[in-house]
């Protein structure tokens, strides 16, 4: 296998080069079955990935594999396994800065044994992928799935975005790519998902053929040159500007902070465009019940919905489908009839209700419950989620 | 009255196969027509060490997800789950719904009076078999225990056919699939104990399929009400 | 792609400072032979290194200029450095570099490596790794003894100031035991880390211990390092390059400390693996050397 092997129309494993949105929207899918690791491996699979490093951690370890396996088959270019988490991060940072198209995936402790990468990632731009497969964080040793570490992850300058299923596990990480490729954005993105409850779940799932795959990342359009020595080399970021200290300097490293964050803004359009919007709702279009949540979250309170409706309660599920950029505007839209905002959550802390809660501020009478909260790896049954409504609210459950 | 969703839980011991056998039964659900999920347990699981999974079977989209807290159906893949607690429930069937069913499989009965008129009293059903000896009578390993279990489920259930459970056993052992390193390991043992692999797929539908008419008879015989809606009833998008 | 990426635009040379002009009008990459570049370059070509922003006298300059001028192909060569006095220097050089975090370096060089590896395949693309003894031997033990496991085909030069200079002064894994240091002060309690060694016994092609004190031999050093790096697998330079403030010594003392310690501490330590030897004695058939 070699990259001379690409030509115009084929990428070096021989797949047709086609657009995103025939990947993600045109192309003919067909029904398969399989687990959240499986279908990341399909997805990477179609996007004529460069490198990828690789760690053990469980939930993610799974995912690791399969995309060493697509190494081995000859449609990833480069892999090996690194030494720790914090190791893998470095080395993705490497891959990706000299101008590969790179993934990897971690879990939990992992995520925060590599925390210092993530800051350094967005700031010097690079447009790698993590998929994240949230798992608890210890003490005690858990390995269950609890997504308390992606509050950590929320102020690294990187985009986070958020699959619910094995589905749009599959087509997130592909349209993670092309957004995060964009010249105008071209900062990292993690694609979370809830550790086991997607990674592990076998569920059906529509895929194009695995013939085609995106065109390949050129490392010449982003805003600051790959360490490739093909190009002037940029003075001003990957070097230590800020060793010499002046006010320049200061100044430089402030505004550079905000342009990262500014380039996740940047990323809204596309992004809305390749998820068909950065949330999707269900249920009563004008219900003054709503539930505002991501991932595994969501797909337990459609199934309160469910119960409610039988019920004769009308109720909504707002799904946030990217947390950064936080879709301020959309959240405030969706949630316009509110009476009640309910934000069920796998976590201790909360973290969304803390968004939700904020971004809303000053802008709607609804009174926001941050509950259900179920931690350290618990099921949230669709009951707990009902038990909130009926405490909350003045409507009675049979 | 038959529901729009069940969900099963399997309590089960490291290494008897209760994670395929739940992919399995997800997978032939699949091939008909039905909504299903599966997963298993998100432990460390040992063998011999509790070992818990999951499937979800509907005629509705399954949104819920993770461990099954409130089942349908509960199936005890080894009689240690009831005599020393290997569970990640206790007793065995916490959780249970009206109108439920529960597979044992175990050669003595293993419920207490308490037990029995606890399920009585929320009617639900108890089919205790020694599917272990099931297994070995007919597929010649005890290896096979889940695909008796598999069989006696459907039986049970009667909406889902033997062929379709042949898709199901056929998709998992003819595909190439992700597994763990001790599930891979026992794979390559059930293979080479069989040598070939039609071998094996033909010995687990055998077991599988005596084990369905085993328990569709019981259902008979107990007068057990439908528990799932039969594929017709599948909402087409 | 070329040493034209170096070149000024033609658009804009007229509104250059002269000192730019003459970086370009007297670099020693450009065309004639690679081979030539070297020592004796550092009197008068300016892009070697014209001004740093360490300390007057600092052995680590001279050091950087020395490597600088016996890189085999600067054009294509990649510096990986880490946080330190080292990092002060880098936005100095007009080549590739990148600014690790602290302890990461031989991490982020495996990576970018692979990948002009798998980008590039028939260039030639050094990448080269640079920093200072708390980066290399401390916090980042992990990183580089693990290149050195997977074989990565990296040079990997520790800068040893047997202290934490950049932070005020602290004992490090390299500081001599029995030093009083901040962090350490009763003295260290505990020997020097012998690097070149765990960098043998980790699976370096080649490793050696040396001082900065002669120019022609650091050079020399460097350009069998990074050949070999090209060829075969992981070398390791580990190089003396004293904190002249930290140890009391005036600007003009650093050769002189240097010196001391080609007899002590850093005398002579050189491994090269038989498949290495072999190799070297090619490379000077071939005029490489």
């Amino acid at each position: 296998m070699s990259i001379k092997n690409m030509t115009e129309e084929k990428n070096w494993s021989g797949q047709k080069l086609v657009s995103t949105d025939y990947l993600l929207f045109e192309a003919p899918r067909e029904k398969h079955f399989m687990t959240g690791s499986e279908v990341l491996k399909e997805a990477i699979k179609r996007c004529t990935v460069d490198a990828s490093v690789s760690y053990p951690i469980t939930p993610q370890s799974e995912a690791a594999h399969l995309i060493g396996e697509l190494w081995a088959e000859g449609y990833v270019g480069l892999y090996f396994r690194g030494e720790n988490e914090f190791g893998v991060m470095s080395e993705v940072q490497g891959c990706a800065m000299a101008g590969a198209r790179t993934v990897t995936t971690t879990s939990g402790p992992g995520t925060l044994r590599a925390m210092e990468n993530f800051p350094t990632w967005s700031g010097t731009r690079i447009p790698c992928q993590l998929v994240l497969m949230a798992r608890g964080i210890n003490s005690p040793l858990t390995i269950q799935p609890d997504n308390l570490e992606v509050s950590f992850l929320l102020e690294t300058g990187c985009m986070i975005w958020y699959a619910e299923n094995v589905q749009e596990l599959f087509d997130m990480s592909i349209a993670a790519f092309t957004v995060a490729e964009k010249p105008d954005v071209h900062v990292p993105i993690i694609t979370a998902v809830d550790g086991f409850f997607v990674s592990h779940t076998r569920e059906s799932v529509m895929l194009p053929a695995d013939d085609i795959a995106l065109h390949p990342y050129d490392p010449y359009a982003s805003p600051l040159p790959p360490i490739d020595s093909e190009m002037p080399p940029g003075r001003f970021l990957r070097d230590p500007f800020v060793m010499k200290s002046n006010y320049i300097s200061y100044a430089t490293h402030a505004s550079w902070q905000w342009e990262v964050r500014s380039a996740v803004e940047r990323s809204k359009p596309y992004a809305r465009h390749y998820l068909q919007g950065l949330v999707h709702t269900t249920g009563d279009e004008d219900a003054e019940i709503v539930f505002v949540a991501c991932g595994t979250a969501t797909h337990q309170a459609k199934e309160a919905h469910r119960e409610l409706a039988k019920l004769g309660i009308k109720s909504k599920v707002v799904k946030l489908r990217t947390i950064r950029p936080f879709p301020h505007q959309e959240l405030l839209e969706a949630t316009k009839n509110a009476k009640y905002i309910f934000v069920p959550e796998f976590n201790i802390v909360g973290w969304l209700d803390k968004e939700v809660t904020q971004s809303l501020y000053g802008k709607t009478e609804a009174k926001i419950v941050g509950r259900p909260r179920v931690a350290g790896g618990m099921s949230m049954p669709a009951e707990a989620i009902l038990r909130e409504v009926f405490e909350n609210t003045n409507v009675k459950g049979a | 009255m038959a529901k729009d969703s069940i969900k099963i839980r399997m309590p089960a011991l490291g290494g008897q196969g209760a994670v395929t056998a739940a992919h399995i039964a997800a997978t032939a659900a699949d091939t008909v027509g039905y909504f299903a999920v599966s997963n298993p347990f998100f432990g460390a699981e040992k063998r011999m060490a509790p070992s818990e999974s999951y499937t979800r079977i509907g005629t509705v989209p399954i949104y819920d997800r993770g461990e099954v807290i409130y089942p349908d159906i509960v199936m005890i893949y080894h009689p240690q789950v009831i005599t020393m607690g290997k569970s990640y429930t206790m007793p065995f069937y916490a959780g249970i719904k009206e109108n439920g069913l529960v597979i044992i499989n175990s050669d003595t009965d293993l419920l207490t009076e308490v037990d029995r008129n606890y399920l009585e009293s929320i009617n639900v059903k108890v089919l205790t078999r020694d599917f272990t000896k099931f297994a070995i009578d007919i597929a010649g390993t005890e290896l096979a225990t889940n695909m008796a279990m598999l069989g006696a489920l459907f039986g049970a259930l009667g909406t889902i056919d033997k062929p379709a459970i042949e898709e199901g056993i056929k998709d998992r052992f003819l595909k190439k699939y992700t597994a763990s390193g001790g599930t891979a390991t026992l794979d390559s043992v059930i293979e080479k104990k069989f040598k070939k692999k039609m071998d094996l797929i033909e010995k687990n539908l055998e077991t599988a399929s005596a084990a369905y008419d085993l328990t569709a008879a019981w259902a008979k015989e107990v007068d057990l009400a439908p528990i799932l809606l039969p594929v017709s009833d599948v909402e087409t998008a | 792609m070329s040493v034209d990426i170096y070149k000024i635009n033609p658009e804009f040379r007229d509104i250059m400072p002269q000192e730019i002009i003459d970086l370009e009008d007297n670099a020693t990459w450009a065309g004639e032979s690679v081979e030539k570049r070297g020592i004796n370059d550092l009197t008068d070509k300016k892009e070697i290194l014209e001004e740093h922003s360490l300390c007057a006298g600092c052995p680590e300059a001279a050091a950087l200029r020395y490597i600088l001028a016996a890189l085999p192909l600067p054009e294509e060569t990649i510096i990986v450095n880490s946080t330190g006095c080292t990092s002060l220097m880098f936005p100095h050089i007009a080549l590739h570099t990148v600014h690790s975090m602290f302890g990461n370096q031989n991490a982020v060089a495996s990576g970018i490596k692979r990948t002009l590896d798998w980008r590039f395949p028939d260039k030639t693309k050094d990448v080269v790794v640079l920093a200072g003894d708390g980066a290399t031997i401390d916090i980042g033990l992990d990183y580089t003894l693990q290149s050195f496991f997977r074989q990565e085909k990296i040079t990997t030069i520790c800068f040893d100031n047997e202290v934490y200079a950049n932070t005020g002064g602290q004992e490090s894994g390299s500081t001599p035991k029995g030093q009083v240091f901040k962090m350490a002060p009763k003295g260290k309690v505990f020997d020097k880390v012998p690097m070149w060694e765990l960098a043998v016994t980790s699976g370096c092609q080649y490793s050696v211990k040396l001082t900065a004190s002669a120019p022609k031999k650091v050079a020399k050093v460097l350009r069998e390092a990074v050949l070999i790096a090209r060829e075969l697998g992981p070398t390791y330079i580990h190089l003396y390059t004293p904190c002249i403030l930290e140890i009391g010594l005036a600007a003009n003392e650093g050769l002189w400390e240097m010196k001391e310690q080609d007899k002590d501490r850093f005398a002579d330590f050189k491994y090269v693996s038989p498949e290495a030897e072999a190799y070297l004695k090619e490379c000077k058939k071939e005029g490489l050397l």
